[in-house]
């Protein structure tokens, strides 16, 4: 379970996101969209604990970011924008060393990572170089990173950039299966289509306010529109 | 703290960090092949240039000498003579001849002949000819000499009463510590320096413009236990390059290039243990240059940015890093005291064989301590999540300077920034260093009190009345209330013995310059009532009004703005002092920072610059009126120039007075508003 409860975030008088209240329950997969600058990102960082909110709070699996750190951190998986890989460790090194630093024990690490190397497909590759890797590639390495220690909530903060339609499929068929296996699942997105495909609801946020929530049906109807496109631009438009 | 997770991060970054190239090359490339290569080739070609100026004659033209003279020179191989009617020192100029020597006339009553060799000591085919002429010209003289003393039928021992010559007794082992000790201290600490730099921005400002930093810092580890494992990884690093290359210049040093080329008689070997020791004291080194590039180059976003923000660094070890090579600099407590320099002076008094317990201990202590202090900097440093991410998008940053400057100009703020402050101090330093030292040489006092108004007064009051600022409120222009006023007196008359108590125990370490002290004695005795009054209007009245306005108004206001009171008055006492450091001598450093630290505490609480302008008036006065007043010395200083304890005992009593009497106001300011106008509470 995901939960943002009035959370702000303010850089001097400029606010980030402004009081974002929504929850995300097990077996959910929940698309946070918004335009550049709207504060997706610092909200998914907030509740990753690297940001300290300056307002409200947030929680994962009924810890509190601002109390449990270190338990929200271990309760959840973060994908970045940026992949986060380090390119002079192999993804079977990098693995291993995310796994220690999740606390997975020593006896279990191993077999731990071999399984996610056979499941994200990573054996032709899990002993080159990262750097050396395709953004494919990199993208599967970096998913096999964050449910490592298979945390029951998830945050994509744009999973599928810069990533071909084969790639990206990898990913789609990822978050059905974390979703089958109950997990909650919160990403940030710029692509309808893929809202479309795996969101079951969806929070439009602008401003760093959330202007509008619900299924993709309910927004479509709130806004009048016929596509989630056009009604995205609606709201935000109407919000700005 | 978690050990094991501060291993395992150890471990992952020096992986990494023995998979880059460019680390490996410094750390290990460098040292072991390049290095020997470089030092056997520079000694070639010095060997190569040596030899070249001693195998080819030198021109010399000479004038004046005699027949035998001439002949003597003449007949020399390293000499190539030509005679010439008169002396021409152009021939230097135009490369005629490497020397031009002329034989004056000889005097018939002493018998003596006047020899004079021009030469050119910026060419040194000329400074080589008036080596070999110089050597020349005194064989022919002791020949001469002998000559006339065979005819007087004396020995040759007569014109030589007293043979002095002169033997050292330090062996070839010792001389090469010597040298090494002269050298290799500098070069330690810029590999030291070099080790720590590039893994240190590797792996923060690396890490983020590479985002890995974001995803360690989701892992439930604490960011203490991150630091940890890659200040280790730094400082191992930058360990390792200065132990690889202490090593491999000894090694250089010992492989017997320089006697195989007889380049040198000197043994350049350094004992195990001091070899040890010398290691051991390099850790404290490595832990201070790993914890600042760290906490440096962790606010940068990219590599770039990281190598920018510490080129400053590079060049602020370099000064103290070249101490063990200035001549008459030894290890004394004050030089220990030097963060770089004083244990770069310990490397050379090691190497050399001979060391001070006492200041030896100071300067290890005092490493230590900088060690500690940079190391709580870059844990400091690493939980700002503005250093961590950058602050909001759309930051300053992205505007260009113009944009920046009209927004300043725009903006409406009580009082200034710290930055803003401290670029004014800066400003007004630079003005005192080009024009206002100038003033002072052509204008003589006139200078020095132009200089006070024009240089400090005045860019203090443009800055506050064209800066979009409360005038009032950034000079503390507030009037006290006289408990205020008398407090402040009380305080500073307290606090004036003891700052000469101070200058006198820093003058226990320190030499003061005699012709400082004259120098001020002069200037502020006053033998004429005129004099008198004049004196008082240019060293009491005038600085207690504009330095007041910098260092206590804008300075203090702008960094109590935002930072705590603590902070805002030791800062601006510092940087007072620093100011008078500047430009006077370092005498004055310790003294001058205690009466800024009173003059900052009492402004701090009264809210008046009123208060600190009657204290500064009150200590320059009193220099004043004792420097005149002979008589009124004896009363207060001893016969060893320390203030007398009747003197402090008053004193302390006025300090405690004066603090009793001073109201305090809670630390919520001045009545500013340290947010920006605009600004949500809830971001307050």
């Amino acid at each position: 379970m995901i939960v943002f409860d009035g959370l702000s975030k303010w850089y001097g008088d400029i606010a980030a996101v402004s009081d974002l209240s929504l929850r995300v329950p097990p077996g959910e997969v929940y698309a946070l969209l918004g335009a550049n600058g709207a504060g997706k990102t610092t909200a998914l960082r907030c509740l990753a604990t690297l940001l300290a909110p300056t307002g409200g709070t947030a929680s994962v699996a009924g810890f509190d970011i601002r109390s449990d750190p270190l338990d929200v951190r271990r309760n959840l998986g973060f994908l970045a924008a940026s992949m986060g890989l380090y390119q002079r460790l192999t993804p079977r090194e990098l693995l291993h060393y995310f796994g220690g630093l999740q606390g997975i024990p020593d006896d279990q690490r191993g077999a731990r990572v071999e399984d996610m190397i056979s499941f994200f497909d990573l054996t032709s590759f899990a002993d080159r170089l990262c750097g050396k890797l395709s953004t494919g590639q990199r993208q599967r390495v970096s998913i096999a990173r964050a449910i490592l220690h298979d945390p029951p909530a998830l945050v994509l903060d744009e999973p599928t950039l810069g990533l071909d339609l084969l790639s990206g499929d990898v990913i789609y068929r990822f978050i059905d299966a974390v979703r089958a296996r109950g997990r909650a699942v919160l990403f940030s997105t710029h692509q309808m289509s893929e809202v479309e495909l795996l969101a079951d609801r969806v929070g439009i946020i602008a401003g760093g306010r959330l202007v509008a929530e619900g299924t993709i049906e309910e927004i479509l109807t709130q806004s009048g529109e016929s596509n989630l496109a056009k009604a995205f631009l609606q709201i935000v438009r109407e919000a700005a | 703290m978690n050990l094991s997770n501060v291993r395992k991060v150890f471990q992952k970054e020096i992986r990494e960090t023995l998979r880059d190239r460019r680390t490996l090359l410094i750390m290990l490339v460098l040292p072991v092949f390049l290095y020997p290569a470089l030092m056997v080739l520079v000694q070639q070609l010095v060997l190569i240039g040596r030899r070249s100026l001693e195998e080819q004659p030198v021109s010399v033209s000479v004038s004046g000498a005699s027949e035998p003279a001439f002949a003597y020179l003449a007949g020399d191989s390293a000499l190539k003579v030509a005679r010439a009617a008169a002396p021409d020192p152009a021939l230097l100029e135009t490369g005629g001849a490497d020397a031009v020597v002329r034989f004056s006339p000889a005097d018939s009553a002493s018998q003596s002949q006047a020899v004079l060799v021009y030469f050119d000591a910026s060419r040194d085919r000329s400074r080589r000819a008036r080596e070999v002429v110089t050597d020349r010209l005194e064989q022919w003289g002791d020949s001469v000499l002998a000559n006339r003393l065979r005819a007087q039928g004396l020995p040759r021992s007569f014109a030589t009463p007293l043979a002095v010559a002169d033997t050292s007794v330090a062996s070839a082992e010792r001389l090469g510590g010597y040298a090494l000790g002269r050298f290799l201290p500098p070069l330690l600490i810029i590999m030291t320096l070099l080790g720590a730099f590039f893994p240190a921005i590797d792996l923060t400002a690396g890490e983020k413009e590479r985002g890995t930093l974001e995803t360690l810092l989701t892992t439930p580890v604490p960011a203490r236990e991150i630091v940890a494992g890659k200040f280790l990884t730094v400082c191992a690093t930058a360990m390792t390059t200065a132990l690889l290359n202490m090593v491999s210049m000894l090694l250089t040093f010992q492989s017997g290039v320089f006697q195989l080329t007889h380049a040198t008689d000197l043994n350049f070997s350094i004992p195990l243990a001091t070899g040890g020791l010398v290691i051991l004291l390099m850790l404290p080194l490595a832990v201070f240059f790993a914890a600042i590039a760290l906490g440096i180059a962790v606010r940068a976003q990219s590599f770039k940015e990281a190598q920018n923000h510490l080129t400053p660094m590079q060049f602020a070890t370099i000064v103290p890093m070249y101490l063990p090579m200035i001549p008459g600099i030894s290890l004394s407590y004050p030089v220990a005291l030097v963060p770089i320099g004083g244990i770069a002076v310990l490397f050379r008094e090691l190497m050399g064989g001979s060391v001070a317990a006492g200041p030896a201990v100071v300067a290890v202590g005092a490493m230590i301590v900088y060690a500690v202090l940079a190391l709580r900097f870059a844990a400091k440093m690493f939980g700002r999540e503005e250093v961590l991410f950058g602050g909001a998008s759309g930051s300053k940053e992205a505007a260009g300077f113009g944009e920046r400057v009209k927004a300043w100009r725009g903006s409406v703020q009580e009082v200034p920034r710290p930055s803003e402050s401290l670029a004014l101090v800066g400003l007004v330093g630079l003005l005192y260093f080009y024009l206002g030292i100038r003033l002072q040489i052509t204008g003589l006092e006139q200078g020095l009190f132009a200089a006070q108004w024009l240089l400090l007064g005045l860019p203090a009051v443009l800055f506050a009345t064209l800066g979009p600022y409360r005038t009032r409120a950034t000079l503390a222009l507030r009037a006290p209330a006289p408990r205020s006023l008398l407090a402040a007196a009380l305080i500073m008359v307290g606090g004036v013995p003891v700052g000469w108590g101070l200058g006198w125990l820093q003058g226990l370490f320190l030499d003061i310059p005699e012709d400082f002290l004259k120098m001020f004695q002069q200037l502020l005795t006053a033998d004429t009532p005129g004099r008198f009054a004049w004196l008082i209007l240019l060293i009491a009245i005038t600085p207690a009004i504009c330095e007041e306005l910098v260092f206590r108004g804008v300075l203090l206001q702008g960094l109590s703005r935002e930072l705590s009171m603590q902070k805002a008055v030791i800062g601006s006492a510092l940087v007072f002092a620093a100011f008078h450091l500047s430009f006077e001598t370092v005498i004055r450093f310790l003294p001058t920072f205690w009466l800024g630290l009173l003059m900052a505490y009492v402004v701090w609480h009264t809210r008046s610059l009123f208060a600190s302008m009657l204290m500064h008036f009150i200590n320059n006065a009193t220099a004043v009126v004792l420097v005149t007043t002979t008589g009124l010395q004896a009363h207060i200083f001893g016969p060893t120039g320390a203030p007398r304890w009747i003197a402090l005992a008053i004193s302390a009593v006025c300090l405690v007075s004066g603090l009793y009497l001073l109201p305090r106001r809670r630390a919520d300011g001045f009545g500013h508003d340290p947010t920006p106008a605009g600004a949500p509470a809830a971001a307050s």
